[in-house]
């Protein structure tokens, strides 16, 4: 549970995603999540750390203004 | 809503060498082993190579289908391209993934574990009756498993450590971010395995050339985000295999991470175990988790085995299996990754210089601890490095 609203969070392009999971430890809050080989941003979880965007190894995670 | 004794999630080879020695401890448990995907190994996100000991201890690779390619010689790359060649007898195998999870999973059915593929777990919770109750989700129906002990098993995920309460989090400077193809049409030492170091080429990690046959290869590269100019682990890839391969076809790609962290400080908790990836078992310094992951889903196997027998699945019963693993290798563990911390501070010059002294010694005489000894000599920034390793 965040208590900051963030300006940006993460989004994924399910185009480039891979599925391999890499994301997941790496998020504080655990915002992201991989079932029936979808993964999902939890919106109102994510607090714009930004530490899930580098690592991916396809560059499918970005930065949106959290509207 | 089936009850059973001990549920293990993942058909990797912790989780089928977990099955496989729980049934045989305790052949009147009920133990079920769930693979999310639609086949055992695959996709294979992994680089395949494994060394000859501890993979023995599991199965036998000679004549099997599962071994690719047996490995005699070991060759590094410093990053401007000097080869440095170190020859040790049975250095180890390039897997066939895909089979030899099948292997490990036919194993685990023979002495009578139930293998349930297509089915994924997508939820668990305790609901006071001593079992956890896990959501299983199997073409489209949803069930309940109540099992006795969960051992999660379930890669770098680590979603049952996660709903369990464990603290599965890697810190960004212990995630190697890769990508691998099979290439085929390559020209290289079919029974040699070859690593690169370089900023400009894996910075944080190297890169490799594991054969799997002649002519074919898995390359790949793994790599510290924090560490590189922006650009992501395919990308790099692009790059070096467009220098090194420009012909070359590509048969195969996978992505995925490999945390090069200690192991997780708490590994278990009431009903629950967590081995391999999951558990940050991988060896922090080669990147390597195959033959940790058996080693691990054997103890955890044992334990539950035990524990339900001894009508004792707490989390201090259950604390055996950590102790066990921090005996058998949380050692080692911790060394390597304190030698790997150290290796972070070496720059290409270093390395390039390495190289050269270590192509004086003469090739017969060079194995991995004689190569260690001559570089402490003309490094003497090594020392500290050293000392940290065999303290």
């Amino acid at each position: 549970m965040r208590r900051v609203t963030p300006a940006e969070i993460a989004v994924v392009d399910l185009a480039v995603c891979d599925r391999c999971g890499l994301c997941l430890p790496l998020c504080p809050p655990e915002a992201l999540h991989l079932e029936l080989n979808i993964l999902t941003v939890d919106r109102e979880t994510c607090t714009g750390c930004e530490k899930c965007i580098a690592p991916c190894p396809v560059g499918a995670l970005d930065m949106v203004a959290y509207a | 809503m089936p009850d059973l004794d001990v549920l293990v999630i993942g058909a990797g080879p912790a989780g089928a060498v977990a099955a496989w020695q729980a049934k045989q401890a305790a052949p009147e448990l009920d133990v079920v082993l769930l693979e999310r995907d639609p086949a055992v190994g695959s996709p294979v996100r992994c680089a395949e190579g494994v060394g000859d000991a501890g993979l023995r201890e599991f199965a036998t690779p000679d004549g099997a289908d599962w071994a690719a390619r047996k490995i005699t010689r070991v060759i590094f790359l410093a990053p401007d391209d000097t080869e440095v060649k170190v020859t040790e007898r049975d250095v180890g195998w390039v897997l066939d993934r895909t089979r030899f999870d099948a292997h490990l999973a036919a194993q685990a059915a023979a002495v009578g574990a139930e293998v349930l593929v297509g089915t994924e777990a997508t939820a668990m919770s305790r609901n006071g009756d001593g079992r956890w109750h896990v959501r299983v989700k199997q073409r489209g129906v949803d069930e309940i498993y109540r099992a006795r002990v969960v051992i999660g098993a379930d890669g770098v995920e680590a979603m049952v450590g996660r709903w369990a309460g464990l603290d599965t989090r890697v810190p960004s400077r212990d995630m190697e971010s890769c990508a691998q193809y099979v290439l085929q049409g390559i020209a290289c030492d079919p029974d040699a395995i070859y690593l690169q170091f370089g900023d400009t080429i894996a910075p944080g990690g190297y890169a490799w050339i594991f054969p799997k046959g002649v002519g074919v290869a898995n390359v790949g590269l793994g790599l510290v985000a924090l560490k590189t100019d922006g650009r992501n682990a395919r990308q790099y890839l692009d790059a070096w295999v467009a220098r090194r391969y420009p012909g070359a076809a590509r048969a195969g790609y996978t992505v995925g991470g490999v945390i090069v962290h200690t192991t997780i400080k708490k590994t278990y908790t009431d009903g629950v175990m967590i081995a391999g990836d999951a558990a940050h078992m991988i060896n922090p310094l080669s990147g390597g988790g195959i033959v940790n992951a058996m080693k691990a889903g054997r103890l955890a196997g044992c334990t539950a085995a035990a524990a339900i027998r001894a009508g004792d699945t707490s989390d201090r019963r259950l604390s055996a299996y950590h102790h066990a693993w921090m005996e058998l290798l949380g050692d080692d563990h911790l060394k390597y990754y304190r030698l790997k911390q150290a290796l972070e501070n070496l720059d290409d010059a270093f390395f390039n210089g390495l190289a050269r002294t270590v192509n004086r010694i003469p090739q017969g005489k060079r194995s991995l601890g004689r190569i260690f000894a001559h570089a402490l000599i003309k490094h003497p920034q090594l020392i500290p490095v050293a000392a940290r390793f065999f303290v």
